[in-house]
C-alpha cells in the first residue's frame, strides 16, 4: 500500500487550515462565510503548489536511483512512518473540531484550550515526530528527504497566504 | 514594588478616569501610548522615550522593545494615526479570540434571561438600553445586532473613548447594515439611560479605588443591571493566555497584552467586594472552585437591582445554581 494518496490528501486538507488561519483575525466584519471559504481555497491551491516540491524530490529520487524497485519500497516504508504521527495529531484535531461544532459553549471552549489552540502550535512537532517516524520505520535518508520538504511545504502555506492576501487587511 | 499609573486607554469608557495603583512589571502597551485627557475627551500626545522609560522601569525590556518600533515625529511623539492603525489591526484579532471561545453564546447565555426578568419586573414595553463600556470594535455589539438574540426592543450602544476604535466599529457595522449605534465618550455621560451596562475584558484595567468606583457609577445610574465579562484568574490563566495568544495573534503587542491582562486579572473576592455598592446585589456566574478553568476561560461579574434577582435566577433555570453572590466567599473576602 502506498501513503501518498493519504499523505497528499492530509496536506491539502492541513493547507485549507492554513488558509484559514491566515486569513482569521483580520477580517473583523460578523458575517464573513464566504471570505472564510476563499481564504480556504486559497490556502488550498497555495498548498498544491507546495505541495510539488516533495513530490518532485520523491520523483527525482526514483528517476536517479540505480535500483527503483528498493528506492520506492524505502521511500514507501518512510511514508507509512511519516504518516502514523500525522494521522494521530489529524485525529486529535478532527475530535477537538467535533467537540467544538457539536457540543456546548462550555465544551466548546475546552476544546479550543486544551485541543486546537496548542495543536496549532504543535504543528512543526507533528512535523518533526512525522520525519523522526520516516527514519525509524526503514526510510532512511531519503524519505527524511521528501518529509522533510513536505514538512516545510505545509508549514509555509499559512506564511505564504497570509502575506499574499491578508498582510495589510484589517 | 508599585507605582501610580494614570490610565488612558483600554476600557475607554471610562478612559482617564481609572486612576489606581498596579505592580509596575503589569503595564500593558494599549494603555500607555494612547491617552485622552479625562475632561475634554482630548487625546493627547505620548512620547515614545518616556512610554519605553516606563516600560524599562517596570522591568519589562520586551515591551520597550516593542514601543521603540513604533513611528515618531521629529519631537518624539508617536504618530497617531500609526497608533490607531496598530490598536484597530490588534482589536481586529482579538475579536477572533471573542469568536473562538464564543463570548458572544456566553454573553447570549446570561443577558437574554436578564432581558426577561428586566422585561417581567418591570412591565415597561421597551424598548431597553445595552451598552457595552469600552466596546472597542463593537464585535459584542455588532454579534448582537446580527442575532437579534435579545429581542428587537433592546437598543444596542457601543460607547468607547478611542475615536478611532469607534470610527471602525461605526464602519464595520455599516458595512454589514447592522442596527446598531457607536458613540465616542463616556459611557457613563450619555444623554438616554442604559438598561444593561456590559464589557469584556475591561475589569482588569481599573486597579484599587477605579474597581468599585466603575460599579458605583453604574449603581448611582437608572440602570437595571450590568454584567461584565473578564479573565477568570486562575492559575493557569497566563499560561493559558500566552498558548492562545501565540497561536491565534501576529502582533507582538496583542501577544504581549494578552499575557499581561491575564495576569491582571481581578480575583473573585476582590470582584465580588468591589461590586457590593449599595443599591446592587453584586453576584458572580461560574466563581473559581465551581467551574472547570478549562471551559471558563472568562467569567462575569453581575450586578442587578434586589428586586431583580429571584426573576433573573428564575429565568437562568438549572444554570442559576452556577451563580453566588458574596456570601458564598464569605470566609475569604471577609
Amino acid at each position: 500500500m502506498t501513503p501518498a494518496i493519504p499523505l497528499v490528501l492530509l496536506g491539502l486538507v492541513d493547507a485549507a487550515f492554513s488558509g484559514f488561519r491566515a486569513y482569521a483575525g483580520s477580517d473583523a466584519r460578523i458575517r464573513k462565510q464566504r471570505a472564510t471559504a476563499r481564504a480556504a481555497l486559497r490556502g488550498l491551491a497555495v498548498g498544491a503548489v507546495l505541495l510539488l516540491a516533495p513530490t518532485l524530490t520523491a520523483a527525482l529520487l526514483l528517476l536517479t536511483a540505480g535500483d527503483r524497485a528498493r528506492t520506492y519500497d524505502t521511500l514507501t516504508a518512510g511514508g507509512l512512518g511519516y504518516l502514523l504521527p500525522l494521522t494521530v495529531y489529524a485525529l486529535a484535531v478532527l475530535l477537538s473540531l467535533a467537540a467544538y461544532f457539536a457540543l456546548s459553549f462550555r465544551a466548546g471552549t475546552l476544546a479550543v484550550v486544551i485541543g486546537l489552540g496548542p495543536l496549532t502550535l504543535l504543528r512543526p512537532l507533528a512535523v518533526a515526530a512525522a520525519c523522526l517516524g520516516a527514519v525509524l520505520n526503514g526510510g532512511g535518508g531519503s524519505a527524511l528527504l521528501v518529509g522533510a520538504t513536505a514538512g516545510a511545504a505545509v508549514l509555509c502555506v499559512e506564511p505564504a497566504v497570509h502575506r499574499r492576501w491578508y498582510h495589510h487587511v484589517r | 514594588m508599585w507605582t501610580f499609573l494614570g490610565r488612558g486607554s483600554w476600557p475607554t469608557g471610562l478612559r482617564g478616569e481609572g486612576v489606581g495603583f498596579c505592580p509596575v512589571h503589569q503595564l500593558e502597551i494599549s494603555d500607555l501610548i494612547t491617552v485622552v485627557d479625562p475632561h475634554s475627551g482630548h487625546r493627547l500626545p505620548v512620547r515614545r522615550a518616556e512610554v519605553i522609560q516606563q516600560l524599562r522601569e517596570s522591568g519589562d525590556e520586551r515591551a520597550a522593545r516593542i514601543v521603540a518600533e513604533l513611528p515618531t515625529d521629529r519631537d518624539g511623539v508617536l504618530d497617531p494615526h500609526a497608533v490607531d492603525r496598530l490598536l484597530i489591526s490588534v482589536h481586529t484579532e482579538l475579536q477572533r479570540l471573542s469568536e473562538e471561545l464564543r463570548i458572544g453564546e456566553r454573553l447570549v447565555h446570561l443577558l437574554g434571561p436578564l432581558f426577561t426578568a428586566i422585561r417581567e419586573t418591570t412591565g415597561q414595553p421597551g424598548p431597553y438600553r445595552l451598552v457595552d463600556v469600552g466596546c472597542g470594535l463593537g464585535y459584542l455589539v455588532r454579534r448582537l445586532a446580527t442575532t437579534k438574540a435579545l429581542g428587537t426592543d433592546v437598543e444596542l450602544v457601543g460607547v468607547d473613548l478611542d475615536a478611532a476604535l469607534v470610527g471602525e466599529a461605526d464602519r464595520l457595522a455599516r458595512a454589514e447594515g447592522l442596527s446598531c449605534r457607536f458613540v465616542r465618550g463616556n459611557a457613563f455621560d450619555l444623554p438616554e439611560a442604559a438598561t444593561v451596562y456590559v464589557s469584556t475584558g475591561v475589569l482588569h484595567h481599573f486597579r484599587g479605588p477605579a474597581l468599585a468606583e466603575f460599579f458605583q457609577a453604574q449603581a448611582a445610574s437608572p440602570a437595571h443591571a450590568f454584567c461584565h465579562f473578564d479573565i477568570a484568574a486562575t492559575r493557569l490563566a497566563p499560561i493559558g493566555a500566552w498558548i492562545f495568544h501565540r497561536a491565534r495573534m501576529r502582533n507582538p503587542l496583542g501577544r504581549h497584552d494578552g499575557v499581561v491582562s491575564a495576569r491582571r486579572a481581578h480575583s473573585d473576592e476582590t470582584l465580588l467586594r468591589a461590586a457590593a455598592v449599595p443599591g446592587i446585589r453584586a453576584l458572580l456566574y461560574e466563581p473559581r472552585g465551581a467551574a472547570n478553568p478549562f471551559c471558563t476561560t472568562l467569567r462575569p461579574i453581575i450586578g442587578v437591582r434586589p428586586r431583580l434577582e429571584a426573576p433573573f435566577r428564575q429565568a437562568l433555570g438549572r444554570d442559576a445554581h452556577r451563580m453566588v453572590g458574596p456570601e458564598h466567599l464569605a470566609g475569604s473576602i471577609r
